[in-house]
């Protein structure tokens, strides 16, 4: 066989493109520390097993054929949580409540459905009642939340600003549900809240079920009659409830009990500079840098230090920020601290934007800052009286968590 | 003399059962249009054919570094069954077993009358007219291993539908000439948007083979050929896909999807250059409006040159190709992202006409809803050959 001249241009032109095309072909991985969905790297076998099951549910889209609604928010985990970090505005969800602490059932409370499958009706906004619009918050780092003791939480709070600082942080304790494991059946049992943007849930069994339930109106054997419009609760999907089996729920939970934060950015002499200023100006009275974790259900995240940025508290935000809707011991104007963490990675994660506060309505680091009140006016005030190199600074570490 | 007795006995025997047998055959059948009495037996002996391709896979595919898809399929075997009925009867089959068998479909199985060349009747499963590729998508006739995305993904290839409806072709002048299809068809179901938990899947509507909702639905094509191997197409469907009443009680409104089509094939050079093109609008229910896609729209632009024809010496009819195509599908015209596009290269070696075996790269980006980009790769081998 030999190549006649007219066929070596064609050949020669495929055995480059291929070649080209080889350094190509694997494709690149993303570096350690710069996602929001990757494990823990020191999980077991058998823990990485469960991991990946709960990350293809996690992901996992229902249709209405497979349980989505009658009423629902969004399809998916997924579809609320982008890459496992925070939501987007457009998939905010709204919580109704009145300043008493009544969640409005009959008006579609505790949380507005606005979708419905063909042949339900979606809930709609109800006129002259507070509503609280809520972001999704990241999922990343969930477990190492779970693993801090009560005592390490409770030993920043200061109810009473007894200090005088003018931070007075509470523990919201609230109800835990009777289908969390532990529990006297029947008997009413509280625990520190943490999850939640009023840190209104203690477990993150209660925190996968109600989303599941609420969100997207997949039923569980913990929670196994359909969310339904109040105004129409004929309506109901076409699968079999309950939807998904106790083994995906606690696949799911695994899931975001092992989900790693992702790594800060380098440390240099600006960003230490940075962090100091952070703590001058009072930021870190309620940003607490870190705390140490305690056992856990996985081995590798006992005694493991969280630098998440929160004191896991909640703090009175100002009238600016307050929703008028209390959450257990929450009032209308406490939010919990929210984590810093993952925000040098957030643009990414956001097609670009940023959105930051409970209810996304800050696009910049600096805006957000500048939105405090409250207990924050103090760090706010000294955060706006810097120089602007400093304050440029200061933005620098915040937004290299 | 026993012997030769017992020898004389059974041949008379096999005379006679020789006898009876040709009068049993041909006097009257032992049930009349039963297993033994079939008019291809008789009547269409020698004009009725059989045939089919076979094609087999090798991938390895990687999203963002990981290996996601790789190993050995059976991705095809096809039974194309034809006969010519009449001089004006003519009837067609293709089944498919997909997966090694795991999936049985019978793809085409239609009856034609053909009254003039510018008017046919058909009626049975048919291949809808939507894009050129539907029609012709045998893998020994394509030269890439994976389908065009807007055909896998939008207009769901290989789409048969039950239908009635007619054909015909128009000469034009010269060489060129007109070519038409329109039928009624059951259309698209629920599964549209009930069955896919991807979304808004319209392929998840195919193989609605029992109608949901008493309106059936309109696909046609029109296209134009200046001469052999150059034509333009174009195809749309129109129907309600969704069910909307059960014992004459209407639970929902009347909801419909409509696909438009654009197809080219052209010759230039030995350079042979085919593409399609389609937009589709479906109409979801309110309450899933802003994360079930309302519209869809994808296309793909392929071009081959073939080379090095009888260059293995022993294959004198052996060819190669080289060949290149873009892909692009917006599965959410209304978010950022929801989309994919990939660029395929290679090399197909034809030992024959008929045959073929086809090395491709593929790289590609998809993007999910938040347009978070996932980098895909892969590389495909096939085999694949009518017989």
């Amino acid at each position: 066989m030999r190549l006649p001249l007219r066929h070596l241009a064609p050949a020669l032109a495929i055995l480059a493109g291929t070649m080209a095309a080889c350094a190509e072909l694997a494709t690149e991985p993303p570096a350690d520390g710069e996602v929001f969905d990757a494990p823990f790297a020191e999980l077991s076998a058998g823990e990485l097993r469960v991991f990946l099951t709960g990350d293809a549910e996690f992901s996992r889209r229902f249709a209405p054929a497979t349980g989505l609604g009658p009423i629902f928010n969004n399809a998916s985990c997924f579809s609320c949580h982008s890459a496992d970090g925070r939501g987007r505005v457009e998939n905010s969800l709204v919580r109704l409540g009145t300043p008493d602490n009544d969640f409005l059932p009959h008006l579609g409370g505790p949380q507005i459905q606005d979708r419905a499958i063909a042949g339900a009706i979606a809930e709609m906004v109800p006129d002259g009642v507070p509503l609280s619009r809520r972001l999704p918050p990241p999922v990343f780092g969930v477990g190492l939340i779970e693993a801090i003791p009560d005592a390490s939480i409770l030993a920043n709070a200061d109810p009473d600003d007894a200090n005088g600082d003018g931070i007075s942080g509470r523990p919201n304790w609230v109800s835990v549900r009777d289908y969390v494991p532990g529990g006297v059946p029947g008997a009413a049992r509280t625990a520190l809240g943490r999850f939640g943007r009023k840190a209104q849930t203690a477990t993150l069994l209660e925190q996968v079920v109600e989303a599941y339930h609420q969100d997207m109106g997949i039923t569980s054997v913990f929670r196994p009659a359909e969310n339904v419009n109040v105004r129409a609760p004929f309506s109901d999907d076409q699968a079999i409830d309950p939807e998904i089996p106790v083994a995906t729920v606690q696949a799911v939970v695994h899931y975001v009990r092992a989900l790693a934060p992702p790594a800060p950015g380098a440390d240099t002499p600006t960003r230490r500079t940075g962090a100091a200023l952070f703590a001058s100006v009072g930021c870190a009275a309620c940003h607490t840098p870190a705390f140490t974790t305690g056992p856990s259900s996985i081995a590798a995240l006992a005694g493991r230090r969280v630098e998440a940025y929160s004191d896991f508290l909640l703090h009175d935000m100002g009238d600016a920020l307050a929703d008028q809707r209390p959450d257990g011991q929450a009032s209308g104007r406490e939010w919990r601290t929210p984590p810093l963490w993952g925000l040098r990675l957030m643009r990414r994660f956001l097609d670009g934007d940023a959105f930051l506060m409970h209810d996304g309505r800050a696009r910049t680091v600096e805006a957000a800052i500048l939105l405090h009140g409250g207990e924050g006016e103090r760090a706010r005030a000294a955060f706006a009286a810097l120089d602007p190199a400093s304050r440029r600074t200061l933005l620098d570490f915040v937004e290299s968590r | 003399m026993m012997r030769h007795l017992l020898i004389a006995i059974a041949a008379l025997l096999v005379a006679g059962s020789a006898r009876a047998q040709q009068a049993d055959t041909t006097d009257r059948p032992f049930v009349r249009g039963g297993v033994y009495d079939k008019p291809f037996q008789h009547r269409l002996a020698g004009r009725a054919v059989f045939g089919g391709y076979a094609e087999v896979h090798w991938r390895h595919e990687r999203a963002d570094g990981l290996l996601v898809d790789g190993g050995f399929e059976a991705k095809r075997f096809n039974l194309f069954a034809n006969a010519r009925v009449s001089d004006f009867v003519r009837f067609a089959a293709e089944l498919e077993f997909e997966e090694g068998g795991r999936e049985v479909s019978l793809e085409f199985a239609a009856m034609d009358l053909r009254l003039h060349p510018a008017l046919s009747l058909r009626g049975g499963i048919i291949l809808s007219p939507l894009g050129r590729f539907n029609l012709a998508h045998d893998s020994p006739l394509t030269e890439f291993t994976d389908r065009p995305l807007v055909s896998t993904e939008i207009i769901g290839v290989a789409l048969s539908e039950p239908a009635i409806g007619a054909f015909g072709r128009v000469r034009t002048g010269g060489a060129s000439r007109l070519t038409w299809e329109l039928y009624a068809t059951n259309g698209f179901s629920d599964g549209v948007v009930t069955a896919s938990e991807a979304g808004t899947r319209i392929p998840a509507g195919r193989g609605n083979f029992k109608d949901n909702n008493g309106s059936p639905a309109l696909v046609g094509r029109v296209a134009w050929s200046p001469r052999l191997g150059t034509e333009f197409g174009l195809s749309a469907h129109r129907g309600q896909w969704n069910t909307h009443a059960s014992e004459g009680v209407a639970f929902d409104a009347r909801r419909s999807l409509t696909i438009a089509v654009l197809d080219v094939e052209a010759e230039w050079r030995g350079v042979l250059l085919q593409g399609e093109a389609a937009t589709a609008a479906i109409a979801v229910p309110d309450g899933l409006h802003g994360i079930y896609a309302t519209r869809q729209a994808g296309g793909y632009v392929e071009v081959v040159r073939e080379f090095a024809r009888g260059l293995v010496r022993t294959m004198p009819q052996s060819s190669f190709a080289a060949k290149a195509r873009f892909d692009a599908i917006d599965l959410n015209r209304h978010v950022r992202g929801d989309a994919v596009v990939r660029f395929t290269a290679g090399l197909t070696f034809r030992p024959t006409r008929d045959s073929a075996i086809k090395f491709d790269l593929v790289r590609g980006r998809d993007r999910d809803q938040f347009n978070n980009p996932t980098e895909r790769a892969a590389v495909l081998v096939s085999l694949t050959t009518y017989f």
